[in-house]
């Protein structure tokens, strides 16, 4: 359960937005931009958070009154080289932090950090990471909250989706992009399995709640609507007039898990009339924004 | 001779104990040291809602005598320990108010008194009372709310703790209890103290397993309501068995309990993992309400006016404590509420829209959505059709089946409870 240290919203005086040039850090900045809000994105091209300079960059950045968001990461973290670079550049973030006091801070973590066994994940849910990946923004998180004595929220999305998505993981994204170049939908087996995606600009509207109530706690970033991979390749397919296709012999590794449920309670409860966007249409404002 | 029963604590527990005992022909004390509740009660005046309790008392007022002057226990025969034991949201008892009540009442036992302790107390507790231990009693309460008159007047059995079990029981105490002719299960202090926990633990245990499959019927089609009665006739269950779903354990005493055995567990370093799921499921049960609210009116009609009927944690009680209607409210600040519940007033509320409504209809009348919170008796008389009609909205949320769900959506209302899947 989230903690709201403003029971009423009120507009930040500065966001610092770390990691401003990836999928979600853009759509964070974009969100700001639409409320008025006075933003500062940081690129790699602005603080390189793997070079020594970095710390000092960022201590003549931040300021006391700042609310930060942290969203820079080398993702999805398959390898250790990868999961100890995305620890070196949190932990540049936590030096500044160390000697530089600020207002509030916002993580965008992962839904990965989860033990696969939960179901439904809650916020409460162990913290118990199989992957490289969930095991990066477990660490990235409690690095975070040891670092600084302002607020910390940490967010964890679900699978995200959205027109600028770089992964191209199985899923809303690559399967559009699949249909959009005349291809077949391809899913694993019957695509039976079931999983909560949640579109990018959502994503962003919570990190601006959480911003703007100066929230501290863990939420998860989730719609609370699980659909099957299969339903989902159906609604991309008639969006493009495409076809799905069953793939007997996946090309990758098939998703660890059967379905994956959320319980969305706590969202509820800390944002109670926040409206996630129905999955139909996130899809066709995904398809349009890629046109 | 009859001896003479004393009770200190007006409480829940006390008053109702005290009637009983009045009630099977025992002259009794009922000492409170607060002395505007002692007040209260000498004009007849009850701080609490419990069914027939008023009545009992009027009938046997006269053996009956409420004193806030702690020398009024000084002619008891048996004295018992009744006070409220204090919990915090975590379920931890506050021990304070206990201990500083037996300090008050030792002083003034006369030389051959029995002393009972009647409150829910941890294993340990009774054992450590400086008293001599051939007269200091443990007696598990098994207070329900709403039905304590019948609980204390006919109770199921006695579990009393004491020392050594097999000494015999004092004369005095055990005329007293004796003439309620039930069982009589002496136990050393411990397992007395833990007896009662262990009760509320399986009653636990059969409510999570009850919500847990509840859940499941409202996703796959079946209904619980028809599995229960397959239940109740398998004796390995039980007729009486706890297996109604709810919206969580409420009420602070069962709370109480499972948070007791969980930090014994961490104390002595036993596996009790299963109580802490039970206290997850609980937690989640509670917003069951809040959670189909949102999936299915306010993820779709943001602007809506919602009734709540019932505030109590249950029916015929006064009590609020853990009640999941003051949870899910607490929730609902961004919409006008307008409530009812025929004993709680709505003043315990701090909502920022909240009409305080004089019926059921009056609740109703021009609301989107109507939530019945507790299962009172008199929510249960009024007809679908009257709500239909006064309600704006067709969404009626009763997570009790206080209504009929074939009447209600044979008017055209969307109709959700706890488990079965919607109707409509």
């Amino acid at each position: 359960m989230l903690i709201h240290h403003r029971s009423k919203p009120s507009i930040p005086s500065r966001v610092v937005v770390i990691g401003a040039g990836g999928f979600v850090g853009g759509a964070i900045v974009r969100q700001m931009e639409l409320d008025n809000i006075p933003t500062v994105g940081l690129t790699r091209k602005d603080v390189d958070l793997l070079q020594p300079d970095a710390v000092d960059k960022l201590k003549d950045i931040l300021q006391p009154t700042d609310s930060v968001v942290v969203v820079s990461a080398v993702a999805p973290a398959k390898t250790v080289t990868m999961l100890m670079d995305n620890l070196r550049m949190v932990e540049a973030v936590c030096e500044a932090l160390a000697s530089t006091p600020i207002h509030h801070l916002v993580y965008i973590s992962s839904d990965a950090v989860y033990t696969d066994d939960a179901n439904p994940v809650r916020e409460d849910s162990p913290r118990a990471p199989t992957t490289t990946h969930g095991m990066m923004h477990a660490a990235r998180e409690l690095m975070l909250e040891l670092s600084t004595q302002a607020p910390v929220v940490c967010l964890r999305p679900t699978l995200i989706y959205g027109a600028a998505d770089p992964h191209n993981g199985y899923g809303p994204n690559r399967f559009r992009r699949q249909t959009k170049k005349g291809e077949q939908i391809q899913i694993f087996g019957e695509g039976e399995e079931q999983r909560d995606h949640v579109l990018v600009d959502d994503v962003a509207r919570i990190a601006a709640l959480a911003l703007s109530h100066q929230s501290e706690g863990a939420l998860n970033v989730v719609t609370g609507v699980s659909t099957s991979f299969k339903d989902i390749a159906e609604i991309v397919a008639k969006q493009f007039d495409g076809t799905v296709v069953s793939q007997l012999r996946p090309p990758g590794p098939r998703p660890h898990l059967v379905h994956r449920f959320f319980d969305v309670t706590n969202t509820c409860k800390a944002f109670p009339t926040f409206q996630f966007t129905p999955l139909q249409q996130g899809l066709e404002l995904a398809k349009q924004g890629e046109s | 001779m009859n001896p003479i029963i004393g009770y200190a604590g007006m409480t829940h527990l006390g008053l109702n104990s005290a009637a009983a005992s009045v009630a099977h022909g025992f002259e009794t004390v009922g000492f409170d040291p607060a002395s505007d509740r002692i007040t209260q009660l000498q004009n007849g005046v009850l701080h609490i809602n419990e069914p027939g309790l008023q009545d009992l008392l009027t009938a046997h007022v006269k053996r009956l005598t409420f004193s806030s002057q702690v020398e009024s226990l000084k002619k008891c025969h048996v004295v018992y320990i009744s006070s409220d034991v204090a919990t915090d949201s975590e379920g931890q008892s506050d021990l304070g108010g206990i201990q500083d009540l037996i300090a008050t009442v030792l002083p003034h036992l006369s030389p051959t008194a029995v002393l009972v302790i009647l409150c829910q107390v941890p294993p340990g507790f009774t054992r450590n009372i400086p008293f001599s231990s051939d007269r200091l009693f443990y007696q598990v309460e098994t207070l329900i709310f709403g039905r304590a008159v019948e609980r204390a007047m006919s109770p199921e059995r006695y579990i009393i703790g004491r020392d050594i079990p097999t000494r015999e029981i004092p004369s005095s105490y055990k005329i007293f209890l004796e003439a309620f002719h039930c069982p009589i299960l002496p136990m050393q202090y411990e397992s007395a103290e833990l007896a009662k926990i262990s009760i509320n633990c399986c009653l636990v245990g059969m409510i999570s397993v009850a919500n847990t499959l509840a859940e499941l019927c409202e996703h796959i089609g079946a209904d619980w309501q028809e599995i229960v009665p397959a239940l109740r006739l398998d004796k390995r269950i039980g007729p009486h068995a706890y297996i109604s779903p709810g919206l969580g354990v409420a009420g602070g005493n069962l709370e109480r309990d499972l948070a007791t055995v969980c930090r014994l567990a961490g104390e002595h370093g036993t596996e009790a993992s299963v109580v802490q799921s039970w206290l997850d499921n609980s937690r989640y049960r509670k917003d069951w309400v809040l959670r189909i609210l949102h999936s299915y009116v306010l993820g779709n009609t943001p602007e809506v006016r919602l009734g709540i009927l019932g505030l109590a944690y249950k029916e015929d009680t006064h009590s609020t404590k853990n009640s999941p209607s003051l949870a899910l409210i607490e929730c609902l600040h961004d919409w006008p509420i307008q409530v009812y519940d025929p004993v709680v007033s709505s003043s315990v509320l701090e909502h920022p829209s909240v009409v305080s409504a004089k019926s059921i209809l009056d609740a109703a009348r021009g609301v989107d959505v109507l939530m019945i919170m507790t299962p009172w008796a008199e929510f249960r008389e009024v007809k679908p059709v009257d709500l239909q009609q006064a309600m704006k909205g067709r969404v009626i949320i009763d997570p009790f089946q206080v209504l009929s769900g074939s009447v209600c959506t044979s008017l055209g209302l969307q109709y959700y409870s706890l488990g079965r899947p919607l109707l409509a």
